[in-house]
């Protein structure tokens, strides 16, 4: 069964009406963005686009402004607010990053994390590893109160010993419930990096000498 | 000229990262070529690419059931198995299973980046098992913002997943990392 | 609404060859200003990057991480730019057709500014290869050493002495044109 088979039955259940109506169709919702709105968010996605910065990020905080209800003049704040840190991440990540560690890194930055510590995590890791969820992680944990400094290290430390994604949604996982137990963050944060670098053993990156050629 | 230091090399450099553009008839002189490569490889093929064996994946991402209060994990779960003539498939849509735990709902949807925020009835529309909402959806690999919408009006962050920082118009969300399964 | 690159290769790969497209204005101008620093001369540039992005559709399908289809095509592209042979000196060619860019340069002092921008173009011209792709990799493409490793095969201490000969080659060249 298709999920839109699915939700056709709940629609038709009379749950509905209570469920999706937080969107643009809820009247006390801005229906429409008004033309300077458009406008204002049209010239901010063109100089994004001129500057080679991801602009898929730019329609989402739109479309998510929307449906929170806000006001033209707060959603244009927020896109262009948006654009600036991409433009930050862009720069601080360099030409190789890809769109998703770019997007990552900017809100990253908005929640406190100067580009610098991206770009040096980004150097470190060499072209091999993503950094989409590590920045998120780093996020995360500096919104739970976790020094930027500490925070920083720590996942630096867990990407230069290589562990994996499922490595970093653990230690994640740690220092929330941590936190929530009652530990400082920046001792949860500290704890947990050296628990995961020490225990798993993880691979060492790969290093050859040569990059892959390609024959064609 | 100014003494030769770091203030120097920062100007070079300056000079050096200026942009360049190309000329719009770049992209068409590529494309030419393309499409011809292209138009060979159907003619020698009979088909544009060759497919290669498929894999078994499973991979899970946020993977957490906490049982008191309103509890709630999105997990990335993929159970695929390719036949061996499909073409190979990179990068695409993983399904990913939205579950909060909100006994006391009447109901729950999840809107985010992968679904524009819900904008033109494109919520997902979880189902309760006793209090238990879910709902799988395919989602885009990447990186992805997302909150739950309860009861039509209140939203919330999955409060098992990462937070997600630019709250900007008041509402909490999640960040979800979606893993491509074909590696 | 932009597509993610892995997306768009996927769809290439399906047979939509206009994906490829999106793909090729995405990264044009993003990595013409390494080739055209590294060949020194547009035309030169324009015909590394247009290899380049042919080389990377023909083997698209041993793209191993789609996502990162940038990255992977720069690869190709630092690789094409190595074996393009010498460069030719067409320093009159050289950037100064970049009249787009250099009518945003300072307007108090044009001729200056020209003048500095040439100086600085033919002292890159006049690294040797591996130290004009290493400066160029490291401060203008702003690489890391280990991406830059992973690019050219090159062991991270040897590049490190090549950014750093480059550098001082450069402050060499510069003072001359100064001081003479």
């Amino acid at each position: 069964m298709t999920m839109r088979t699915t939700r056709n039955l709940v629609l038709l259940a009379g749950l509905a009406s209570m469920s999706v109506r937080a969107t643009a169709q809820d009247p006390r919702l801005p229906a429409r963005l008004d033309a300077p709105t458009i406008a204002a968010i049209n010239a901010v996605v063109d100089s994004a686009k001129a500057q080679g910065i991801p602009i898929a990020p730019l329609y989402d905080k739109m479309n998510e402004g929307v449906a929170a209800g806000a006001d033209g003049p707060l959603i244009v704040k927020s896109v262009r607010n948006l654009s600036m840190d991409l433009a930050s991440a862009h720069r601080a990540l360099g030409a190789l990053a890809t769109a998703d560690e770019i997007k990552a890194a900017a809100y990253a930055m908005h929640a406190g994390i100067p580009a610098v510590e991206l770009g040096k995590l980004k150097r470190q890791s060499g072209l091999r590893r993503s950094l989409t969820l590590p920045f998120t992680v780093l996020a995360d944990i500096v919104s739970r109160g976790v020094p930027v400094t500490t925070a920083a290290n720590a996942i630096r430390s867990l990407v230069g010993a290589g562990a994996k994604d499922k490595d970093i949604n653990d230690f994640q996982r740690n220092v929330k419930v941590d936190i929530e137990q009652g530990a400082p963050p920046a001792a949860a944060a500290e704890t947990r990096a050296k628990g995961a670098t020490k225990s798993d053993k993880p691979d060492k990156p790969e290093k050859t000498d040569k990059p892959e050629q390609i024959e064609l | 000229m100014a003494e030769w230091g770091r203030t120097t090399l920062e100007m070079i450099v300056q000079d050096l990262q200026r942009p360049v553009v190309l000329d719009e008839s770049f992209e068409r002189r590529v494309m030419v070529r393309v499409r011809r490569l292209y138009a060979q490889q159907r003619k020698r093929k009979g088909r544009a690419w060759v497919a290669i064996s498929g894999t078994i994946a499973h991979r899970p991402a946020w993977a957490a059931l906490i049982a008191a209060g309103i509890v709630a994990i999105a997990t990335a779960g993929v159970l695929k198995a390719r036949p061996q003539s499909a073409p190979i498939t990179v990068g695409g849509p993983e399904p990913v299973k939205f579950v909060l735990v909100a006994p006391g709902a009447m109901s729950v949807a999840v809107v985010g980046d992968f679904n524009n925020w819900g904008l033109n009835d494109s919520a997902l529309v979880a189902t309760s098992n006793q209090g238990v909402w879910s709902v799988t959806a395919p989602v885009p690999v990447g990186v992805h913002r997302y909150a739950f919408v309860v009861n039509g009006k209140q939203w919330m962050a999955d409060p098992t997943a990462p937070r997600s920082s630019g709250d900007d118009f008041g509402m909490p969300s999640s960040a979800l990392v979606v893993e491509d399964s074909t590696k | 609404m932009e597509s993610a690159d892995g997306e768009l290769v996927t769809r290439v790969l399906h047979g939509d060859v206009n994906a490829y497209g999106v793909l090729v204005s995405r990264y044009r101008d993003r990595y013409a200003r390494y080739a055209v620093h590294m060949l020194g001369n547009r035309e030169d540039a324009e015909e590394a990057l247009q290899d380049a992005f042919t080389r990377a559709y023909r083997s698209l399908s041993r793209c191993e991480e789609p996502e990162r289809f940038g990255a992977w095509l720069f690869r190709i592209l630092v690789n094409r730019c190595r074996t393009s042979g010498a460069r030719r000196m067409r320093r009159s060619q050289t950037f100064v057709h970049d009249e787009g860019a250099l009518l945003n340069a300072s307007e108090e002092h044009p001729a200056e500014q020209t003048m500095w921008r040439e100086e600085i173009e033919r002292a890159v011209g006049e690294l040797s290869p591996d130290q004009r792709e290493a400066f160029l990799l490291k401060y203008v493409e702003e690489l890391g050493y280990e991406e830059m490793s992973e690019i050219t095969g090159v062991g991270v201490s040897a590049l490190k002495m090549r950014v750093m000969r480059a550098c001082d080659r450069l402050r060499v060249l510069l003072k001359e044109v100064h001081s003479g």
